[in-house]
């Protein structure tokens, strides 16, 4: 973010002789060398990867010779042979990330409220509810694959006789079950975060004021956690749309529960046609882009104040 | 309004790492046949060579190398040993290849990698005679042939056997009719009949294989350039186990099997029959073993008579990157030779590629059940021999699975399958 930030403060700096502004644009200049080298670091893992992988999907796939063929790895993701499985993977990537991501939020807000009270034992509390945030999502995904096993604990603790990764309804639960196991802790992280910054007092002057705990939750907690709780769904949003691990090992992408991630594997590793997978992969970056860019439009979620950047940059941006 | 532009670049950026999965498969790496031999500095290349191999699960091929490293110590062996995945095996190679690096002079390829490996040039062709003679299973060399031409050294095969309770049962069943009679026992023991693997993954499309070739039916033609599934033979084929599915004779879990899975369901005495590889035989005849001495083997059944096993195993294959592939062809030659397969049979517990060894007393004492196997291997068909075998196994293991779940009928799955199948092969 600084990169942006010094970015844009150098430039009306340029054509004025103020004494002040001459020290800024100094600082200015300095800022930008300094980061010059994280920008080519950027350009190098993220810009060039991007680039490459939307060049190579204007190219065929063919063992040998791999002709220039514009846009039609384009269409046959999004109307010719493989719409299809496209299609139903964008789907199920969406509706995955809706329900979990709502399930993660209600049990993470949740989650924070009961580890922002003061009792005994809280500290033990709040490391506890992190663990599944630790653990790795492709051990998670084998801890809740044995779980779920026909013979497994879930099986026998319910007393259901559910294969579960068997069937298409089963499936998606068991998937959203471990996701929403995993990252509903990393909602509540970053909700406690924003909880602990509300003064005590604001509660105490509703409390004389005569307002419930329910009033209390609405008008204050909730209002003012909202920038934290907004940051948490977007970090969500992004990671939920680009699932792989999850249903990868779970289900391996069976009954219905491949997601966009696993076709674009699917295609660029195990299939090696990295034409095809280029172009699903550039498809995926879109829908995600879009999807993140409307979020973030319609609430108006300011990131950057968020994760705690403090610059001086609102004086002068302006 | 600026904010809103920042979050939506950090939105970017985040989102841009993504594409970074497409790209480790590189563009370039596909290379020609004609251009791919790199200059070999040692002009006679001969010296030290780096075997790749899977992980080693049974502990003993530094034993192996270090039988060639003692006779050739100018030409010495090192052992890489990759991950135990097969998918990440082949991941490995494929970037090696793609490098042209020759880091890897030999890869440890399974049977179904051979003819895209070979198809995209990254292999050395192999001399017939040195390493496909009389002497080696005819099932193993098929699978190291592609286009007439031999690229690897066929090195451990693998067959499926019918593993059953020789308690309950007294003949086992050599037709699929006769083993669906035998349902009755698992009923009246209030066992399962039947089980293999049917989760929609590489084992999917070995045991459809199975049901299919049995039937006498084929996915593709003999060299793999056009479709043949479109049959009466391959539909009776998937209709059995569909009906075997829909009538209970297979464990309904058995449609989250892989090999451990359905192993256990046998292992812990609650189902009669199981199709799975020969390794089960160890942990069943273990001590402490719920089965122990109540279980036997034989070939899987078919529509008339036996059936036939998808074959599996391991070939050798030298890297058209390597400096040294002189000694690369040695070396893969005697891997192949009666001093190392002893090894591979009597210390590895593998199956050898050497037909005389199935015979051997001194062998069949280690692992009685070499000649099963042999019965097993010599009725065995390869997996689709083609460069797209990953797309051909995705589309076989997608509409087999969709007529095992009941999604649709038979008829129509083997109809789908015909159409991907034809997508399949033509990229």
């Amino acid at each position: 973010m600084s990169l942006i930030t010094s970015l844009t403060k150098r430039q009306p700096a340029t054509t004025s002789s103020d004494p002040a502004r001459d020290i800024r644009e100094k600082d200015g200049r300095l800022a930008f060398w300094l980061v010059v080298p994280s920008l080519i670091v950027l350009t190098i893992v993220i810009a060039f990867p991007v680039v490459w992988s939307f060049v190579r999907s204007l190219y065929g796939d063919g063992i040998g010779a791999t002709p220039f063929v514009g846009g039609d790895n384009y269409a046959n993701a999004l109307w010719g042979n493989g719409s299809a499985e496209f299609w139903d993977a964008a789907r199920f990537t969406y509706f995955f990330t809706a329900v979990s991501v709502v399930l993660e939020v209600l049990i993470g807000v949740a989650m924070a409220l009961v580890a922002n009270r003061a009792f005994r034992g809280r500290g033990l509390l709040r490391a506890s509810v992190l663990v599944p945030w630790a653990i790795p999502t492709a051990v998670a995904a084998v801890l809740w694959k044995w779980a779920f096993d026909p013979n497994g604990i879930v099986n026998a603790v319910t007393g259901w006789d559910l294969i579960w990764t068997g069937a298409e309804g089963p499936s998606t639960v068991a998937i959203i079950v471990a996701d929403v196991w995993k990252t509903a802790p990393f909602v509540a992280l970053l909700v406690l975060a924003g909880l602990q910054i509300i003064p005590e007092d604001v509660y105490e002057a509703a409390r004389l004021d005569g307002a419930n705990a329910r009033q209390q939750f609405l008008r204050i907690t909730l209002p003012l956690v909202r920038p934290a709780l907004l940051v948490a769904i977007l970090f969500r949003l992004l990671d939920a749309l680009r699932m792989y691990d999850l249903p990868a090992i779970m289900t391996g992408g069976a009954n219905g529960t491949t997601t966009l991630s696993v076709l674009v594997v699917q295609s660029s590793l195990s299939q090696l046609k990295p034409g095809y997978g280029g172009a699903l992969a550039t498809l995926t970056f879109l829908l995600i882009f879009i999807t993140a860019f409307l979020f973030v439009r319609m609430l108006n979620v300011n990131a950057v104040e968020q994760a705690g950047v403090r610059t001086p940059r609102k004086k002068d941006s302006e | 309004m600026r904010t809103t532009q920042r979050i939506a670049m950090v939105a970017a950026g985040t989102a841009a790492v993504l594409a970074l999965a497409s790209c480790s498969s590189d563009a370039s790496g596909d290379a020609d046949p004609s251009d791919g031999s790199p200059a070999a500095e040692d002009a006679e290349g001969v010296g030290p060579i780096t075997f790749a191999s899977g992980k080693d699960l049974t502990g003993a091929m530094p034993q192996l190398i270090e039988m060639w490293n003692e006779m050739h110590p100018e030409q010495e062996v090192t052992f890489l040993e990759l991950s135990a995945s097969p998918d990440d095996q082949r991941t490995s190679f494929v970037q090696d290849f793609q490098a042209q690096s020759g880091n890897y002079d030999v890869v440890w390829g399974d049977v179904v990698w051979t003819s895209e490996f070979a198809a995209r040039g990254w292999l050395e062709p192999l001399d017939a005679e040195a390493v496909a003679g009389d002497d080696i299973l005819p099932a193993a060399v098929e699978s190291a042939t592609y286009d007439g031409q031999v690229w690897a050294a066929p090195f451990m095969t693998n067959a499926a056997l019918l593993f059953y309770r020789s308690d309950l049962i007294d003949t086992p069943p050599t037709t699929w009719a006769e083993l669906r009679e035998d349902c009755a026992i698992a009923e009246e023991n209030d066992m399962q009949c039947y089980a293999g693997q049917f989760a929609q993954y590489e084992g999917l499309t070995v045991n459809a294989a199975e049901a299919i070739t049995s039937a006498g039916g084929a996915f593709l033609s003999e060299d793999g350039a056009s479709v043949a599934v479109d049959s009466p033979e391959a539909r009776e084929g998937l209709q059995n186990l569909v009906d075997m599915f829909d009538e209970g004779q297979i464990d309904p879990a058995a449609i989250t099997f892989q090999e451990q899975e359905s192993a256990n369901a046998f292992l812990d005495g609650s189902t009669l029959f199981l199709r799975n590889w020969p390794y089960v035989y160890t942990a069943a005849s273990e001590e402490g073993s719920e089965i122990a001495g109540k279980f036997d083997m034989t070939v899987l059944p078919g529509i008339d008579g036996p059936g036939s096993s998808s074959l599996g195993g391991i070939n050798l294959g030298v890297s058209a990157f390597s400096e040294n592939k002189q000694t690369a062809k040695d070396w893969v030659e005697w891997m192949q030779s009666d001093e190392a397969q002893r090894v591979l049979v009597s210390v590895m517990n593998q199956a050898s590629v050497r037909t005389d060894l199935y015979t051997d007393p001194e062998m069949v004492e280690v692992s009685p059940y070499l000649p099963n196997l042999q019965e097993s291997l010599m009725n065995a068909v390869p997996r689709p021999r083609t460069p797209n075998y990953n797309a051909v196994s995705l589309a076989i293991q997608q509409n087999a699975y969709a007529a095992l779940q009941g999604d649709v009928s038979v008829d129509e799955a083997i109809t789908t399958m015909a159409a991907d199948l034809e997508l399949a092969i033509a990229e």
